[in-house]
């Protein structure tokens, strides 16, 4: 976890961030969204075929069974509007873990997931496909840090 | 006078800037179609799609639309030659004005009513919805993924389109001139064999792959004008729209000319 006192900082570490991870960075933010004209798997599918070179067949076939993980093959075929938050999350979890030897960064978990209280969802989430990535870095402001449970580390 | 001056002056400097964007785009498309790597299957899934939406979708309308023009047209024309008496004309006019200019024309019409629009709004949407924006966090190359498919479908639905097209008015034409001048298949055959030439045929190809490219290229590069603002994405359209058409209207003068000449 890192964390940073205001925005500026936030984007200068997440830009040093992106430079030092290259092509193995799998993004989660708000601002990189689903792509809205492709069904969830497709979504999936789409990094595991340009990354790994998966023909559409093999990459179906993978990414249904990654959704099994979340019991989400129900929105396989669905869109992204149609998504709940959580859903929508758990789409761009394992999005950013189709990359090749993935470091998932987790750009400011609550923009996305505003309700949540603590970081149990998010850990049980990556828990599920710890398997999929190599690391994984969640970046989030300093007065966040008690949604954390963390109180006075700069780093953790 | 000075604003005037000013005024045309940056309409200038914006119309240059606008070719040199399609210039730059064309060139980077252009490049990447002799890549192998640029042929990955998800490239090629949304070329399949995009030849679906594009050359298939839009079938049934063609084919309505070149029954209703041929039989129109050609019945117009073989019943005007009639009464001329200049009925050993037919072949050339078939051949020289509604196969090589009319079936091009309006089919490249129907695609940039259909596809072009579409492809356009779909564009400046990913733009604003800031969906180009992850495909370029995950390394994605936008211009293989997204564009060349688009491009290149555009060009297959353009030259494909035009051939069916022109085989529709075609037998149209055999239709109205044997319920008119009783002429036989063989007879109108070689009236049309007679009638054609290579050089025609190549202009017709060269004209219906440049269509094809320039009604796919203009949209795609205006879409990417769109801003951060929903409201650019009708703006984007209008102006994409408006330069196909101009696009659409000097290609169709430029291969006049080169007949012509």
């Amino acid at each position: 976890m890192r964390f940073f006192d205001d925005q500026e900082a936030l984007d200068k570490g997440l830009a040093d961030l992106q430079g030092e991870i290259g092509k193995q960075l799998g993004m989660v933010a708000s601002n990189v969204p689903l792509i809205s004209n492709l069904d969830v798997w497709r979504n999936i599918a789409l990094i595991y075929q340009y990354h790994q070179e998966a023909s559409q067949k093999n990459a179906q076939a993978f990414v249904m069974q990654c959704l099994r993980r979340y019991d989400l093959e129900k929105i396989a075929y669905q869109r992204n509007p149609m998504l709940s938050e959580e859903e929508r999350f758990c789409v761009k979890v394992l999005r950013a873990a189709m990359v090749a030897r993935a470091i998932i960064v987790i750009d400011r978990p609550y923009t996305m997931l505003p309700y949540l209280k603590d970081t149990t969802f998010i850990y049980e989430i990556l828990g599920k496909i710890e398997d999929l990535f190599t690391r994984c870095d969640i970046l989030d402001y300093a007065q966040e840090k008690n949604r954390y449970g963390l109180i006075n580390d700069t780093e953790d | 006078m000075l604003s005037a001056a000013t005024y045309a002056g940056k309409a200038a400097i914006r119309t240059s800037n606008a070719w040199l964007e399609y210039f730059s785009l064309a060139l980077s498309i252009t490049g990447r179609i002799f890549q192998k790597k640029t042929y990955n299957s998800t490239a090629v899934m949304v070329l399949k799609n995009q030849i679906y939406f594009t050359a298939i979708q839009v079938l049934p309308l063609l084919l309505t639309v070149a029954v209703i023009i041929g039989f129109l047209l050609i019945g117009i024309f073989v019943q005007i030659l009639q009464g001329l008496g200049l009925a050993e004309y037919l072949g050339r006019i078939i051949m020289g004005f509604v196969v090589t200019e009319l079936a091009p024309f309006l089919t490249v019409l129907l695609l940039a009513l259909r596809s072009s629009s579409a492809m356009n709004a779909e564009i400046a949407t990913m733009k604003v919805n800031k969906e180009l924006h992850t495909l370029e966090m995950f390394h994605i190359d936008i211009i293989s993924y997204l564009f060349l498919p688009r491009v290149i479908s555009g060009v297959i639905s353009a030259v494909l389109l035009s051939g069916i097209f022109s085989i529709v008015v075609l037998a149209a034409g055999f239709v109205c001139s044997n319920l008119i001048f009783d002429m036989s298949l063989d007879a109108y055959a070689n009236l049309l064999l007679n009638s054609a030439k290579i050089s025609d045929i190549l202009i017709l190809l060269v004209k219906c792959s440049t269509f094809g490219f320039f009604i796919t290229l203009i949209p795609i590069s205006s879409g990417l004008n769109a801003t951060d603002d929903l409201t650019s994405i009708p703006v984007a359209v209008l102006n994409g729209m408006v330069k196909v058409f101009i696009a659409i209207i000097v290609i169709e003068v430029l291969t006049l000319t080169a007949r012509s000449i």
